[in-house]
C-alpha cells in the first residue's frame, strides 16, 4: 500500500473500475477530488485530510440538541446536515408534546444514525445504546483524525483510558466525551488534542504514553 | 444557527471552573491571551495594524484624505470609524449592511479615540470652513475568536500611531506623522458565575451574561465604558472590573503601543 | 495621482524590473484562519487577499437551496483601506459583477452533487489592491476550497495578460492596468478548461492569441505555486 499526498485533479488511474471514495471519473480516467492520502487497496481511494463529517447509516455520533419540536428534536451532528430524533427513538416511551421535559436545547446525546436519504434527511435513534450526556466534558477534533485517536485495534484510546481511568467515548463525527476525575479528564483531553495536532507523526502511541506519564509525574 | 448554541455541559464546565478561579483555556482570571501587533502592513493606507489576541484577528486601516468640515465645526477635522463583521470572520456573521453588533463595535472604538483626545481635531484643520483632514478608521475583522472590542480598539490606536498625513499626495508639502496626543486602551471584563475575567475567549464570550469594556487614557482616567449583554453587575463588581482593566491597560500600553 | 509615465517598457523591462512574461512575486499560505472551514492568504505583488470557505453548510434562506446539489456562493469584497482613495464599505456594481464571474469560474469544478441542499460559501477580502485582485482572489479561493475539503475536479488558477506600449505582458500591475491598452483576466483548470475570461481594451486577433497563450502560461505557473502551498500545509500529514 503506497501512501502519497494528492490534491484535487491529480490523475490516479486509467482504470475506472478502481474509482473509490475521494475520486471522480472523467474521460475514462480516475482523478483525486480532495486533498488526502492515496490508498491503493482493492479500490483506489483518497483518505481526506480535511473536510466535514458526512453521516452514514450505522455511525454513532455525539449530537447537540438545537431545536425541540412537538414530537421530535433537531440535532446538530457536526455535519452540514442536521439530524432528527423522533420521540419513538427515545430510550423511554414518551408522548408527543413532552419532548421538552426530556431533552432541552444545548443538551448532548449519544445516538446512532439509522438512515440518510437522498435528500440528506438524517434520522437518529437512542434506543440502541444511546443516552443523554449530563456530566463530564466534551472536546471536538477533526473527524478525519478519529481513526488515530482510536488507534489500531483501539490501542490508543485504551492507553488513554487506562492511564487516566476515564470513561472516554469517541464518536464518528469528531466529538469525544470524557468522564472521570476532574484532573484526569483534563489530561485525557490534552492527550487527545495532542493526537489531533500530531496525527501525522511516527510513534504516536509512544509519544502519548510519555506525555501522560510526564504530566502525571509533574502533578505529583 | 447551531454555532450559537453552546452545549449545556460546556456551559456548566466553564461555570464550575470559574468557581475555582480557573478558565477553559487554562488562563488565570486576570490573564490576557497573547497579543501580537504588526503595523504598516497596508501600504495603500495612511496607517494600518493587524492585531491578534489569541486566535482573534483584526485588521485596521486608517485612510486620511482632505474633505469639507461639518458646518458646526468648521475648524475641526473629522474622524469616522466603521467596522465590518464580514462573513469571512465567523460562521455566525452574515453579508449585508452593518447590524447592531458591528455598529456597537465601531461606536465603542470611536468613543475611545475621540474621548481620550487621542486626536486633536483642531490640528486637522487645513483651511477653516473649507478643507480639513478626514480620518477614516476602518475595522476589518478577519477571525472572530472572542473579544473583538479590545482587538479592534487596539488595532485602531496602533494604526493611528503608525499613520501619516499624506501631504505629498495633495501637494501640501511633505508627509508628516499624524499627531497622537493620547493612547487609549480598551479592556473587556466578563462576568461568569460571580467571577470577573479579563479578555473573554469565544466560548466565554458566548455564555457570559455581562461584559464591561473600559477604556483608559494614558493617565489612567476612564475615557469610555460600555456594558453589554443581558446580565447585571453589582457596584462592587463594577469597581473591581475597573481595577482589573486599569492594570491590564497599563501593561498593554507599555508593551505594545510605542510610536512606530 | 502621478501622471502617466512616458514609457511603461524600457529595454524589454517593465517599471518594476520584470520581463514581459514574468509574474509578480507570489506568497501563499493555506489554513490561516481558525473559524473558517478553509482559508488562504495570498500576496501577488502589492495585492494582499484573504479567502475563507465555510461549508458545505445549511442554506439560509431555505428557498434558495437545491434538492440534488450544493449551491456555490462567492463574495468578493474590498476593504475600505485597500485602495488609494478610501472605498465606501459594502458591495458596489463592480464587486457584484466580479463576485458573479468568480463564482462561475468555480461552478464547473466543485463537485456539487456530493452535498444536496447545502451551500459552499466563498468569501474573498481584498486587503490591498494593486491590479489583478479578482485573479488573486480566485487563486486564494481555490486553495481555501481545497483546505476546506470540498471535492473538486481540480484547482482553479487565474492570471491576467495585458497590452502596454503595444506589447503583450503577463500579470499587469497598477500602472500598466491604468495606462495600458488592454487587460484580460482568465481562469483555468488544467489541462485546458477555461472558466473565466474577461477582456477590455484593444487587441488585434493576433495580439489576442498571444495574450491568451501567455495568460495560460501564467496560470500554469500559478498552479505550481498553489500545489506547493497545499503540500506545505498537508505534506507532512500525507507522509505518515
Amino acid at each position: 500500500m503506497s501512501k502519497d499526498l494528492t490534491i484535487p485533479g491529480d490523475l490516479l488511474s486509467g482504470d475506472v473500475r478502481l474509482a473509490g471514495e475521494g475520486t471522480y471519473i472523467e474521460d475514462e480516467k480516475v482523478y483525486a477530488s480532495v486533498c488526502g492520502v492515496v490508498d491503493r487497496g482493492e479500490k483506489i481511494r483518497v483518505v481526506p485530510l480535511t473536510g466535514k463529517y458526512m453521516p452514514c447509516s450505522g455511525d454513532v455520533v455525539v449530537g447537540k440538541i438545537i431545536d425541540v419540536r412537538f414530537s421530535s428534536w433537531t440535532v446538530d451532528i457536526n455535519s452540514p446536515y442536521e439530524a432528527r430524533l423522533h420521540i419513538s427513538e427515545y430510550p423511554k416511551r414518551i408522548n408527543p408534546g413532552e419532548t421538552n421535559q426530556h431533552l432541552g436545547i444545548g443538551e448532548l446525546i449519544i445516538a446512532k444514525v439509522t438512515g440518510v436519504d437522498a435528500a440528506m434527511r438524517v434520522d437518529l435513534t437512542m434506543r440502541d445504546g444511546g443516552k443523554a450526556i449530563r456530566s463530564g466534558r466534551l472536546i471536538e477534533i477533526s473527524h478525519t483524525k478519529i481513526p488515530r485517536a482510536i488507534g489500531r485495534g483501539g490501542s490508543m484510546i485504551n492507553l488513554i483510558k487506562n492511564e487516566t481511568n476515564c470513561d472516554i467515548f469517541v464518536s464518528q463525527n469528531g466529538r469525544i466525551w470524557i468522564n472521570g476525575r476532574e484532573d484526569m479528564v483534563t489530561l485525557a483531553a490534552d492527550a487527545l488534542l495532542k493526537i489531533e495536532q500530531e496525527a501525522h507523526t511516527f510513534g504516536l502511541t509512544d509519544t502519548i504514553r510519555e506525555f501522560i506519564e510526564n504530566a502525571k509525574r509533574d502533578r505529583k | 444557527m447551531s454555532d450559537n448554541i453552546v452545549a449545556e455541559i460546556k456551559k456548566e464546565y466553564i461555570y464550575d471552573l470559574a468557581k475555582r478561579d480557573e478558565r477553559v483555556d487554562g488562563r488565570a482570571l486576570d490573564q490576557y491571551r497573547n497579543i501580537s501587533i504588526e503595523t504598516g502592513i497596508i501600504s495603500k493606507a495612511e496607517g494600518s495594524a493587524r492585531v491578534q489576541i489569541g486566535d482573534t484577528q483584526v485588521l485596521v486601516g486608517v485612510k486620511i484624505q482632505p474633505g469639507e468640515p461639518f458646518s458646526d465645526t468648521p475648524d475641526k477635522g473629522v474622524i469616522i470609524t466603521n467596522a465590518e463583521l464580514i462573513p469571512l470572520a465567523s460562521p455566525t456573521f452574515e453579508s449585508g449592511p452593518p447590524r447592531e453588533g458591528a455598529i456597537e463595535l465601531a461606536r465603542v472604538v470611536d468613543r475611545g479615540i475621540r474621548e481620550s483626545g487621542a486626536i486633536d481635531l483642531a490640528k486637522l484643520c487645513i483651511e477653516e470652513g473649507v478643507k480639513v483632514w478626514m480620518v477614516f478608521i476602518d475595522v476589518h475583522v478577519l477571525d472572530h475568536d472572542g473579544n473583538l472590542i479590545d482587538a479592534a480598539a487596539l488595532g485602531a490606536i496602533a494604526a493611528l500611531l503608525n499613520a501619516k498625513l499624506p501631504n505629498e499626495r495633495y501637494d501640501m508639502g511633505k508627509d508628516v506623522q499624524l499627531l497622537v496626543e493620547d493612547v487609549p486602551v480598551a479592556v473587556t471584563v466578563a462576568e461568569i458565575g460571580g467571577k470577573l475575567l479579563v479578555d473573554p475567549c469565544l466560548e466565554e464570550g458566548q455564555i457570559t451574561p455581562t461584559k464591561l469594556t473600559i477604556i483608559f487614557n494614558k493617565d489612567d482616567a476612564v475615557a469610555g465604558m460600555q456594558k453589554s449583554g443581558t446580565g447585571m453587575l453589582t457596584s462592587e463588581q463594577v469597581y473591581q472590573a475597573i481595577e482589573m482593566a486599569s492594570k491590564k491597560s497599563k501593561e498593554i500600553r507599555k508593551k505594545f503601543l510605542k510610536r512606530s | 495621482m502621478k501622471g502617466k509615465p512616458e514609457k511603461l517598457i524600457v529595454k524589454g523591462k517593465r517599471l518594476d524590473g520584470r520581463k514581459l512574461d514574468e509574474l509578480r512575486p507570489v506568497k501563499i499560505e493555506v489554513g490561516v484562519l481558525k473559524r473558517a472551514d478553509g482559508s488562504c492568504y495570498l500576496e501577488i505583488g502589492k495585492n494582499k487577499v484573504m479567502a475563507a470557505v465555510y461549508g458545505p453548510r445549511e442554506v439560509h434562506p431555505r428557498h434558495v437551496q437545491e434538492a440534488t446539489r450544493a449551491i456555490v456562493r462567492y463574495r468578493y469584497n474590498m476593504a475600505s483601506f485597500s485602495v488609494e482613495d478610501r472605498k465606501r464599505p459594502g458591495p458596489d456594481r463592480r464587486s457584484v459583477e466580479i463576485s458573479k464571474v468568480s463564482r462561475e469560474s468555480f461552478e464547473p469544478m466543485v463537485i456539487k452533487e456530493c452535498f444536496p441542499k447545502a451551500a459552499v460559501d466563498i468569501f474573498v477580502e481584498i486587503l490591498q489592491a494593486d491590479a489583478g485582485t479578482r485573479t488573486a482572489g480566485i487563486n486564494a479561493a481555490s486553495l481555501a476550497l481545497a483546505d476546506a475539503g470540498i471535492p473538486m475536479r481540480g484547482l482553479v488558477s487565474s492570471c491576467a495578460a495585458g497590452k502596454v506600449d503595444g506589447q503583450i505582458i503577463l500579470d499587469p500591475m497598477k500602472e500598466e492596468d491604468n495606462y495600458g491598452e488592454a487587460d484580460m483576466p482568465i481562469a483555468m483548470v488544467a489541462p485546458d478548461n477555461i472558466t473565466l475570461l474577461q477582456m477590455d481594451g484593444h487587441f488585434t486577433k493576433d495580439e489576442f492569441k498571444q495574450a491568451f497563450e501567455l495568460a495560460k502560461k501564467g496560470c500554469a505557473q500559478i498552479y505550481e505555486m498553489q500545489r506547493q502551498a497545499l503540500i506545505a500545509k498537508y505534506g507532512a500529514e500525507g507522509k505518515r
